[in-house]
């Protein structure tokens, strides 16, 4: 195993109710991602990538397969562990940014080193220092109700950095942003995963991301249909097949539409 | 693990975060507690000035006293004279129940009291006061204490003198305020005039039976007493109707010598006087040690009604504050979910809502220790009844309100733990 896999997964399956009417959600996913590159997960709904996230995230586990992180078997882990492992390793980044309203935006970034039990004074300087790389330096002592909802995604970005994870782990990030503040946000990451070699795993069903990643692993019904390195913008007129029904996919297909004026190629698609 | 300064100012944030809901919640516990410490302090004081009360009667004392029985009217010592008859009654504890008490085993000394029934006037009203023939040992025995002048001595009682000592009452009732020159002046009675040597106070409330309290008396030694009135007292009934009334005494202090014996020694006594007084009853007797005895055995029954009482308010509040902790722990999933996300162990989640609780209801408790001090001081000052508020009680309370927010906080803590993060992630 290279020394710099951050994430392994060897035939990861995931079942649920298994026994009884049995869904398998995940049917074999095996891949790997190596330190300083910015994957994105891709897939319809139903596709498998929630469950995805959950396990990688370690809040869910694998019904059969193993997930190593840093080398280490996870399954392995206790809950406690597990605790620790998601605090320091993983940063999490969610779609409806999840911070506590009634903390300011700098305690709000504190939060996983209070649980590190990090000294108030050195909290306060990390959190301020990361504040100022997601540009809200001006803000710390602002609630995330005055903010809008790019800037509280910047503040969970910072939140997610705090701890100097192995990787990020963000979930639809840009979801409930509109199109211009979702571009900055996913700029944002964008320069976090170059200036600062920092992992970032996106999942999304959003395909006008693609070009920012690295690595695109594209979930259909529980598997793998393709991974690709995708390393020019060229690639933006790749294919789009997998992509459903729902309306931001839609969207979001039109977006794609306009940008790069292929709508017979999105006609196909439906 | 959270650091502990962490969790708390967290669980302060969230408490101010809700301040309607966290005072509504620990309502029940406020109420209970300050039910406690005021209902604690108001029987507490009670407690207090009843038992003050029995122990300046002595608890190392037996009193025996004489009771005036029911005589029998158409028999007796009675001389018929026309219209105006006049009678003698013979009764109470005599001059042989006192030689045969002093030497019974036990005893140390008796303190003799004897009301001479000597109508004390000021002018042409007739006062409530008494004059009393009494031994050496009163002022002691009856935990009096001197104000001014001085006590009787053994010279006064070797001839018969007449002086007298008297209770704080007479003074004021016999002489103007603010009189100085109170002792060294004389007291008349019918037959006797009294200088006055001293005065004596009893700041404990002490009542002894048939003669009330030593602020009242006018104290003469009991040699003088036997001299100039022998065992003899008038009681005038009605018009032209006059009664002899023979008592040696009216109360004994019996002093036991070791208060280990009492009860025994109180037992012999009873035996003695139920013989040598068996035609009539008329003696009966206190044991102090006893009245505190049974005192004490109700407020242990009192203490502990009071207790169950107690104990349901708490258990009331506490389910409260469970129910709204359970509630809360719903309302806050996508907190737990993120915070079980960010890193959080389930031992933080579960002491972040513990302590929440525990602050909640500790907080409550020092509510409730203020409302329960204030409504004893209410009552003090109103109902004019004496509180007092222990130091024991105010701790003691706050402890259970600490033990009742781990107690009822504990499930609620534990279901927060439990809590699936993935429901907040999915539930996007």
């Amino acid at each position: 195993m290279n020394d710099d896999v951050v994430v392994q997964l060897r035939d990861i399956r995931k079942t649920y109710n298994p026994g009884g009417l049995a869904v398998h959600v995940l049917k074999g996913i095996s891949f790997s991602i190596q330190r300083g590159q910015f994957v994105g997960i891709v897939g319809t709904s139903g596709s498998g990538k929630s469950t995805m996230l959950n396990i990688l995230g370690m809040l869910d586990v694998p019904t059969s397969g193993d997930y190593f992180l840093e080398k280490v078997n996870v399954a392995t882990l206790s809950d406690s562990d597990q605790a620790t492992v998601r605090n320091i390793r993983i940063g999490f980044i969610f779609q409806s940014f999840n911070l506590f309203p009634y903390l300011t935006i700098e305690q709000n970034i504190e939060v996983p080193m209070i649980y590190k039990r990090v000294s108030p004074r050195i909290r306060r300087a990390r959190a301020l220092e990361l504040a100022k790389v997601v540009g809200l330096g001006h803000r710390l002592g602002h609630r995330p109700t005055q903010l809008s909802g790019g800037e509280c995604q910047r503040v969970a970005v910072a939140r997610s950095l705090c701890n100097d994870p192995a990787f990020l782990l963000a979930d639809e990030p840009t979801g409930n942003l509109d199109e211009k503040t979702g571009n900055e946000i996913m700029a944002l990451f964008h320069r976090i995963n170059k200036e600062q070699n920092v992992t970032i795993i996106m999942v999304t069903h959003n395909p006008m991301f693609e070009p920012h990643y690295d690595k695109v692993i594209r979930l259909r019904d529980g598997r793998i249909v393709q991974t690709k390195p995708t390393d020019s913008v060229d690639e933006l007129t790749g294919p789009l097949s997998g992509f459903g029904e729902l309306p931001q996919d839609r969207m979001a297909a039109d977006a794609k539409a306009t940008l790069t004026t292929t709508a017979e190629q999105e006609g196909a698609s439906r | 693990m959270m650091r502990f300064t962490d969790i708390v100012s967290l669980s302060f944030l969230n408490l101010r975060l809700h301040k309607t809901r966290s005072l509504l919640t620990s309502l029940g516990v406020i109420f209970g507690v300050g039910s406690v410490i005021s209902m604690m302090a108001i029987s507490k004081g009670a407690e207090r000035s009843a038992l003050s009360q029995i122990e300046s009667m002595g608890i190392d004392k037996i009193i025996i006293y004489t009771k005036k029985p029911h005589f029998d009217t158409s028999g007796g010592n009675s001389s018929g004279r026309g219209a105006a008859t006049s009678s003698v009654e013979d009764y109470g504890l005599d001059v042989r129940d006192y030689q045969f008490i002093r030497t019974m085993e036990n005893v140390h000394h008796i303190t003799t009291i004897r009301n001479t029934r000597q109508p004390i006037t000021k002018g042409e009203t007739r006062l409530d006061l008494k004059l009393c023939g009494v031994s050496l040992g009163f002022m002691k025995d009856t935990s009096c204490h001197l104000t001014s002048g001085r006590w009787f001595n053994e010279i006064d009682f070797r001839s018969p003198s007449t002086i007298c000592v008297i209770g704080q009452n007479v003074k004021h009732r016999l002489f103007p305020l603010g009189a100085t020159d109170v002792v060294g002046s004389n007291i008349r009675t019918p037959y006797a005039s009294y200088r006055i040597v001293g005065i004596i106070s009893n700041d404990n409330g002490t009542s002894l039976p048939e003669v009330g309290s030593p602020n009242d008396l006018i104290l003469i030694p009991s040699n003088t007493d036997l001299s100039i009135y022998g065992n003899y007292a008038s009681e005038s009934q009605g018009r032209n109707r006059n009664k002899a009334i023979l008592v040696d005494y009216d109360v004994m202090l019996v002093n036991v010598a070791n208060l280990e014996y009492i009860d025994n020694t109180s037992k012999r006594l009873q035996n003695y006087l139920e013989k040598a007084h068996s035609k009539s009853k008329d003696w009966d007797m206190i044991v102090p040690l006893d009245l505190l005895k049974q005192r004490e055995r109700t407020q242990k029954i009192f203490t502990i009604v009071m207790g169950a009482i107690a104990s349901i308010s708490l258990l009331v509040g506490g389910i409260g504050i469970m129910n709204i902790m359970l509630a809360s722990v719903s309302e806050r999933k996508k907190e737990i979910g993120t915070r079980r996300a960010l890193g959080a162990q389930k031992f933080d989640i579960l002491f972040q809502f513990l302590i929440e609780t525990v602050i909640l209801t500790t907080l409550g408790g020092c509510v409730g220790i203020g409302l329960g001090l204030g409504l004893s001081e209410i009552v003090k000052r109103y109902a004019e009844m004496p509180t007092e508020a222990s130091m024991t009680n105010i701790l003691g309370s706050l402890l259970i309100s600490s033990f009742v927010g781990v107690v009822f906080g504990t499930y609620p803590a534990w279901r927060a733990a439990q809590q699936n993060p993935i429901d907040v992630l999915r539930s996007e």
